[in-house]
């Protein structure tokens, strides 16, 4: 502790020390045993005494012994401090004194009493019209939608007082507690209509409505009288003009359905649906409500959660029992409407006027007109090049008829097609109707031969006429339509459909473009549909018509106009089920590629259709293949090395005791990063023990030449990997460096001892550090004067660096000469020769171009791992 | 790269139930002593613990079956009594569903993860959590503890297995294996293995002993894994609606279950306390009983309503327990 100059304070003291007996009054110990006893007493008795037990006297007539409030001031609140205010700057108004500020209450009600008080003067129906109107609007309040979710207290609603019609309507003959939808409203009905008309007059109501109404009310007695009653309702209660609060997310004016109003349309159909039929289940075949929207019922995330796809309600049956939907359209109540118009009238209803016309319209285009002698099929304009297309396959051979006349004409026939086109065909065609001589052209006999010859002689034709291209083709080997095919994956063109239909050539080219189209297009053969395909199978119709919109969509050309205009259906239905089309359709492909979907499941139909859809998981769980039995399981062993925690933690030896970890590669390039950081830096001082050479990436090599190691080129080799410590790279590098720098430099200073080195060199690492921050302020931090070993244990720059500082001290030429020559493990001594037979003043010089250079290195060094540790945070 | 689509999240529907008692109901075909054994199979329904609003995800028998733990989306852990039907206690902390809930031996902590990426480790008696342990990327999908409940196993959707050490303060993981290519479904924890089933159809058995990894290839996602009682077997759920037998030892394929629906879900399968018959449930609410060795269908049952989620089978008595994403759990005996 602390050996002070003071000799008293050797002591010590602890606890408190006893008090003398004598010291203590008698009186103060009698306070204190009295104290206890007066803190029991009613305030009232308290006494209040000083510390030595007095009582004190106040005076007789400011409380005697006991001066109120415990001898402290006299108020409750005692002396509360005000904060001063200057009476220089804020003057005490003069205020103006009227007469009232000297009256007394009693005064001013004698001299007029114009005072506010409330009164029950106007309250005619006392507690039962305030019952009914609490009723009332408690009633008005459950139809209105409100803002606020949940009852809204009475008091925030009712009115406070009632009107002065009330009054006259009692005058009227009416009494408090009578229903005012009487029964017998019609023979009150003459005097009240009086009272009325007298009412109005006396009010100065000159309002037209009014009038209207009163007039009105005179054609149907029980209507008028009805109205009346709402009048005087009205004015009982004002109604309460509510704006529909705006509960969607839309902005202020803006429909959803503007350009859409089939959905609108839709959405009117589902209202009215749902008002009538909730169990209408077929409106809701919702297109567009994907399951995404579910998610499980009951629970949210947490307020710090996102929601995600994984919040979804993967278990959600797919029936939307309540879906919501947004309200679009407020429906009005009758008295929001009068308001409104009135509003409108007055034209201040929110500044919105009714546009003139209506900015949407249904823009309609006939289909285009077809001509009638249009017979939907292309008619080629080189027909030899296309029989050439198509005859690129061969027909098989096929012995030749035996009546050897039909033989010939069959060939010279195939002869002339070849030569001259499809045409002739067709005309020969067209002959054969009459002469059965050429009825080998369409089927019989003869026809397998004859589509042999005519692709036997329309090959040599093509070779006839393109010699020049063949030989060119064979040549250079060019790319055919097969070799593209075969290489593409597509299929040849079924070649036995040729084989077994009749072949005459006419179909064959239908058939031949058909069959282009399987090829290039993914045909969507409804013949071949399973029924599972066959979404709108209860509805025949619908069905024709959606396997006409699969034509349309898939196979594409122009159609006779017949089925677009589908008699009975709106346009919006015919909108909703082009969708439903569209969707079914999707999901059929869909179901192709991957078989395991159910195609209702995609639409977010799922339980609407389910009786439409069958699922297609029978269908396809017959297939597992077979190859993949023999395949599976396979079994692969590997080396795995647990954690030596782990294995204390199972209680089982460690397999791995005592074997080195893996060699660690860089996983990611920031750790590459660190390590160029680090390469670069420790690229002058090579390691003095070459001995333990651990492989050296890349990477680095790579970066450490770009960073101007060129010109050394050994000098890679000996660019160690070494595992980068963060706090190192940017704390404790050089003292790392300098480490190393002793065992170099100890020829030079033999005397000193690794160790002092060491510590006068982490001194200077943090004088290094300090001025480097220092600078980094910008403070102005005078350099240190060195000592000479400080110089001598200090060599070491960045190669470039050296040559920048050596060429600035003049001493260029030696310097990189030496380096050049330098070999890999001369490098340092190099260094340090460069160095060491310098002059005193030049090292000095050298010393504080280096040092800048290191603190510019260590700011690099920080940046880098600035970079890095941000890298880390990304 | 990433998890594909063959996790249990594929699709987000269950499939039609379009399957009738009937059809599966392909009893006492087997020999006599099997159907003796077989007609003691659980199949009465004891009694239904709700409570859980939403699916349960998981049900776990205690290690001496007393009690039983309950998991679902509603975020919260029920231990009940399943003998009795009473509900013990609830356990709320989890921030989103809790996918797999496991208690220690000793009745005395719990472990349970969930799409909070978090692994709670619970006490028992207090309801409290005693640590959370983070490092996981993403939802967890199982937990287990080891033997001597000093490390907690988990498996997680981000293609890894963690282990956590309940013992220091620390809440990283002390092992991260990352070999796994998809989505790690389950995992199973023996004296000295860590047996782990991913969706990219491996079973991968980590002997710590040994520092060897085993890698077993199905060929088909794997969805659960659970071992028999004799430790000599590896039950594998397979997500084309089989489950598959596997001995642990060679790697070789020693039986295949099927009739069952398993494509989308990530649901248990289990083997009966003295290893006769496999159990499983299916996606359409089925309960089926496959004989061990010849595999057919013993018995099967409509359990639930829907997608029976997970099954857990007493360790020595004759009874079972299932949930499923009506948001029940049954007792059948």
């Amino acid at each position: 502790m602390g050996f002070d100059d003071d000799g008293e304070q050797d002591l010590v003291v602890y606890g408190t020390p006893i008090e003398r007996e004598e010291d203590t009054s008698a009186r103060k110990r009698r306070a204190v045993a009295e104290a206890g006893q007066l803190r029991a007493l009613p305030a009232w008795k308290q006494e209040v005494r000083d510390e030595e037990g007095r009582r004190r006297f106040h005076g007789a007539f400011t409380g005697g012994f006991s001066a109120g409030y415990y001898n402290t001031v006299g108020t409750k609140e005692g002396w509360t401090p005000q904060t001063f205010t200057s009476s220089r700057k804020n003057r005490t108004e003069v205020k103006k004194q009227s007469i009232y500020s000297f009256l007394d209450e009693e005064d001013i009600k004698g001299m007029g009493g114009n005072t506010l008080e409330t009164t029950q003067q106007y309250d005619t129906f006392g507690s039962t019209a305030t019952e009914y109107a609490r009723k009332q609007a408690s009633k008005e309040q459950k139809e209105r939608p409100s803002a606020i979710p949940g009852p809204i207290p009475d008091e925030l609603v009712v009115p406070a007082t009632t009107s002065i019609g009330m009054k006259l309507l009692m005058k009227m003959g009416w009494h408090k507690g009578r229903s005012i939808r009487d029964a017998h409203a019609d023979s009150l009905y003459e005097s009240r209509r009086e009272a009325r008309k007298a009412f109005l007059a006396l009010s100065g109501v000159s309002n037209d409505d009014e009038k209207l109404q009163i007039d009105s009310h005179k054609s149907g007695k029980d209507e008028s009288v009805k109205g009346s009653f709402e009048e005087i309702h009205a004015s009982g209660n004002t109604a309460v003009y509510v704006l529909h609060p705006k509960q969607d997310l839309h902005g202020l004016g803006f429909d959803p359905f503007k350009h859409a109003p089939e959905f609108k349309d839709r959405k009117r159909l589902q209202k009215s649906a749902r008002d009538h039929n909730k169990s209408d289940v077929s409106m809701r075949g919702s297109l567009l409500i994907s399951n995404s929207g579910q998610y499980a019922p009951g629970f949210g995330i947490g307020a710090l959660e996102e929601l995600g796809v994984e919040d979804e309600d993967i278990y959600a049956s797919g029936f939307a029992y309540e879906h919501m939907e947004v309200d679009v359209e407020p429906s009005k109540t009758p008295s929001d409407g009068n308001y409104k118009l009135k509003d409108r009238k007055r034209g201040v209803f929110l500044s919105f006027k009714i546009a003139s016309g209506s900015e949407y319209k249904l823009e309609r285009f006939d289909p285009p007109e077809i001509p009638t002698d249009f017979d939907g099929r292309h008619k080629f304009l080189t027909p030899v090049q296309a029989v050439n297309n198509i005859s690129d396959l061969a027909p098989p051979e096929v012995p030749p008829p035996e009546d050897i006349s039909l033989r010939l004409l069959i060939e010279g026939c195939a002869a002339m097609v070849a030569r001259c086109g499809k045409h002739i065909e067709d005309f020969y065609k067209e002959k054969s109707k009459t002469n059965p001589q050429f009825i080998f052209l369409n089927e019989g006999d003869g026809c397998s031969y004859y589509a042999r010859k005519l692709w036997e002689y329309q090959q040599k034709y093509i070779d006839q006429q393109r010699p020049d291209a063949i030989k060119s083709k064979s040549s250079s080997d060019k790319l055919t339509a097969e070799d593209r095919g075969k290489i593409l994956g597509e299929k040849p063109l079924d070649r036995s459909t040729k084989l077994s239909s009749s072949s005459f050539p006419a179909n064959e080219a239908i058939q031949l473009r058909s069959n282009l189209g399987d090829t290039f297009v993914k045909p969507l053969s409804l013949d071949g549909t399973p029924e599972y395909q066959k979404p709108f199978r209860n509805d025949p119709a619908k069905q024709a018509r959606f396997e006409q919109f699969l034509k349309d969509k898939y196979e594409g050309g122009l159609r006779p106009a017949n089925l677009i205009p589908a008699s009975t259906m709106s346009d919006a239905d015919r909108a909703r089920e082009r969708l439903d089309f569209e969707a079914a359709a999707e999901t059929i492909e869909k179901g192709k590629e991957k078989k395991a979907m159910d195609p209702l499941s995609l639409l977010g139909l799922a339980g609407i259709n389910e009786q439409r859809f069958v699922s297609s998981t029978e269908s396809e769980k017959s297939v597992p293949p077979r190859d993949e039995n023999s395949m599976y399981p396979r079994r692969d062993e590997f080396e795995w090395r647990p954690s030596p925690i782990l294995c204390k933690r199972f209680d089982v030896v460690d397999p791995f005791m005592g074997k080195p970890m893996p060699v660690q590669r860089p996983r990611s390039k920031m750790d590459t990063l660190i390590f160029m950081s680090d390469s670069t830096k420790k690229a002058d001082d090579i390691v003095e023990s070459p001995s333990i050479e651990p492989p050296h990436t890349a990477v680095a090599g790579t970066e450490a030449k770009a960073k101007g190691m060129a010109t050394l080129p050994d000098i890679e080799t000996s660019n160690m990997q070494r595992p980068v410590d963060l706090y190192k790279a940017i704390f404790s590098d050089d003292s790392d460096d300098d480490m190393d720098e002793p065992v170099i430099t100890e020829p030079v200073d033999p005397v000193k001892t690794s160790e002092g080195a060491n510590m006068v060199l982490n001194r200077l690492v943090a004088e290094d550090f300090l001025e480097s921050l220092g600078k980094e302020l910008g403070l102005d931090v005078p350099p240190e004067k060195p000592t000479l070993p400080n110089v001598l244990f200090r060599p070491e720059t960045l190669p470039t660096a050296n040559a920048t500082v050596i060429s600035r001290n003049g001493k260029a030429t030696t310097c990189q000469k030496v380096e050049k020559e330098s070999s890999l493990d001369k490098v340092e001594v190099a260094n340090a020769s460069a160095d060491a037979p310098s002059g005193n003043d030049e090292k000095l010089d050298l010393k504080y171009e280096k040092h800048e250079l290191r603190t510019k290195k260590g700011r690099l060094n920080i940046g880098w791992t600035d970079i890095s540790s941000s890298m880390f945070i990304l | 790269m990433g998890p594909t689509d063959n996790s249990f999240l594929l699709l987000p529907f269950p499939p039609t139930a379009s399957h009738t008692p009937e059809d599966w109901r392909r009893e006492e075909a087997m020999s006599s002593a099997a159907g003796a054994a077989a007609q003691k199979l659980p199949r009465t329904e004891a009694r239904t613990l709700s409570g859980h609003e939403g699916a349960v995800l998981a049900v776990r028998f205690n290690r001496d079956g007393n009690y039983c733990l309950s998991c679902g989306k509603d975020r919260t852990l029920r231990l009940w009594n399943p003998h009795t039907g009473a509900l013990v206690k609830t356990y709320k902390s989890h921030g989103r569903e809790v996918r797999d809930v496991y208690s220690s031996s000793d009745n005395a902590k719990l472990v349970s993860c969930g799409g909070d990426r978090q692994i709670f480790y619970w006490d028992v008696a207090s309801g409290r959590v005693i640590r959370k342990f983070r490092g996981h990327n993403s939802e967890i999908n199982a937990v287990k503890f080891n033997e001597f409940n000093t490390v907690v196993v988990s498996a997680g959707y981000d293609q890894t297995v963690r282990a956590f050490d309940c013992r220091s303060q620390s809440s990283d993981p002390i092992q991260t294996i990352d070999t796994f290519q998809d989505s790690v479904m389950s995992v199973n924890v023996t004296s000295t293995e860590i047996i782990a089933g991913s969706v990219d159809g491996t079973v991968r058995t980590f002997d710590i002993r040994m520092g060897r990894e085993t890698v077993d290839n199905l060929g088909h996602p794997v969805n659960c894994i659970s071992l028999s009682n004799d430790r000599n077997c590896l039950l594998a759920n397979c997500l084309d609606s089989t489950v598959r037998l596997i001995d642990k030892s060679t790697g070789e394929l020693l039986q295949e279950y099927k009739g069952h629906i398993c494509k989308s879900f990530k649901m248990d399968c289990c083997l009966t306390n003295d290893d006769a018959f496999v159990v499983g449930g299916s996606e359409d609410g089925f309960v089926f009983f496959w004989e061990l060795v010849d595999a057919p269908v013993v018995a099967s049952f409509r359990a639930h309503s829907s997608v029976v989620t997970s099954v857990s089978y007493h360790p020595t008595k004759a009874s079972m327990l299932t949930s499923s994403v009506d948001g029940t759990v049954r007792v059948w005996t």
